[in-house]
């Protein structure tokens, strides 16, 4: 560099002896300048070495054909693509370190929004917990099984397996709490009273715990999260001699898994 | 034997003839590509200057292409190429730097979203 420098004062005193053209010493400075500080910066270096390398090929010619006489026009032509090949090389650099900053930051935005959703996850769990809450109160036993709902008869028409619509906030409250629990499963078992045939009330009982399965499927729990029995009349909660009895019997229970997934076995 | 140096000196005169600058087609080509490109990138002469330069120049070497001043005519086109070429790496740059502040305004609105949710 000390040597292109040399080389361009010498020029200079040699354009100033010719003073063909009168700007190509001013010219020449310039670019000289602008390629310096090109060359000196170890990113525009790293980045874009082919436009530094033109940059210094084009002042080389007009350094060269300032010793000439009368060539001065071409040296303020290249001295001038020498000053636009510093300024690109400028350009590309910037460009290309904007892009490595880019990068940078869509990491740490992406690290952020996932921080974000953590939070906001922490928070519908929160929910969820007073969710939990809800169907605790919901359920009426909580027994050896775990955590137990019972869909009463008033649900489902007499001999009919299809959940009526009276149901549907009782279902709701079910899905929502699954899904915020994703890891919960539950079984659902049916039961009947003693009236009707063994065979009957076990394909009854059974179909109403299908029903109630299918409307939870149907809102979005996966199936696999639910096993479905049918108990017919077997385990009465209450003697079938009168009808309140009958009444009580006549049900559907949903058994809860712990948060782990653990179900307690099935009867 | 006076004969002799007339010949070289007629030679002189005809060489110099040939050396004139040929037509400069491949470098047209070349800065007509890069205004293009320039075009392609969204840059417009009226927010780029240096592009408004290259379409000056070019117009310019087209003139000079036609009068056959092909020495001027190619470089016209040589500064016009450059002019276009740094006009598209302006464009690009200013692109990038539209991009990063997108990016700062994101990351601000999560750090503050953040804020909120602790």
């Amino acid at each position: 560099m000390n040597r292109l420098t040399g080389g361009l004062l010498l020029s200079s005193v040699l354009l100033a002896g010719c003073a063909s053209h009168p700007n190509s010493d001013t010219a020449l400075q310039q670019a000289g300048g602008d390629f310096q500080k090109v060359k000196e910066d170890s990113n525009v270096l790293r980045i874009a070495p082919k436009d530094v390398i033109r940059a210094g090929e084009s002042l080389a010619r007009a350094d060269r054909l300032s010793s000439y006489w009368g060539s001065g026009g071409d040296v303020v032509h290249y001295a001038y693509l020498s000053q636009r090949y510093s300024a690109i090389a400028r350009e590309h650099t910037e460009l290309v370190l904007n892009e490595e900053r880019a990068a940078k930051l869509e990491l740490e935005r992406q690290r952020l929004q996932l921080a974000l959703r953590e939070a906001k996850l922490l928070s519908v769990q929160q929910q969820g917990k007073w969710l939990e809450e809800q169907i605790a109160s919901l359920t009426t036993t909580q027994t050896d099984r775990g955590l137990v709902m019972t869909l009463g008869d008033v649900l489902f028409d007499t001999g009919q397996a299809e959940l009526k619509n009276s149901a549907n906030r009782t279902v709701l409250k079910i899905v929502q709490f699954l899904q915020l629990n994703p890891k919960r499963v539950v079984r659902i078992e049916g039961y009947t009273d003693s009236t009707g045939g063994e065979q009957e009330n076990l394909k009854l009982s059974r179909d109403r715990a299908q029903a109630v399965a299918d409307v939870l499927v149907d809102l979005g729990i996966d199936e696999k999260r639910i096993q479905v029995e049918g108990y017919g009349d077997q385990y009465p909660v209450e003697v079938n001699a009168s009808e309140r009895g009958r009444a009580q019997n006549r049900r559907v229970e949903i058994v809860f898994s712990d948060d782990k997934g653990q179900l307690g076995a099935a009867r | 034997m006076t004969i002799r140096p007339l010949f070289a000196a007629l030679a002189v005169v005809m060489l110099a003839g040939c050396a004139a600058d040929p037509a400069p087609n491949e470098q047209m080509r070349l800065t007509q590509q890069a205004l293009e490109q320039a075009a392609a990138v969204g840059a417009v002469a009226d927010d780029v200057p240096e592009l408004k330069l290259a379409e000056m120049k070019l117009a310019q070497a087209k003139a000079d292409m036609a009068d056959e001043s092909y020495k001027d005519a190619r470089m016209q086109a040589e500064q016009a190429e450059l002019d276009a070429r740094l006009a598209e790496a302006r464009v690009l740059t200013q692109k990038s730097q539209e991009q990063l502040n997108v990016l700062n305004t994101r990351i601000t609105r999560l750090r503050k979203q953040l804020g909120d949710a602790q």
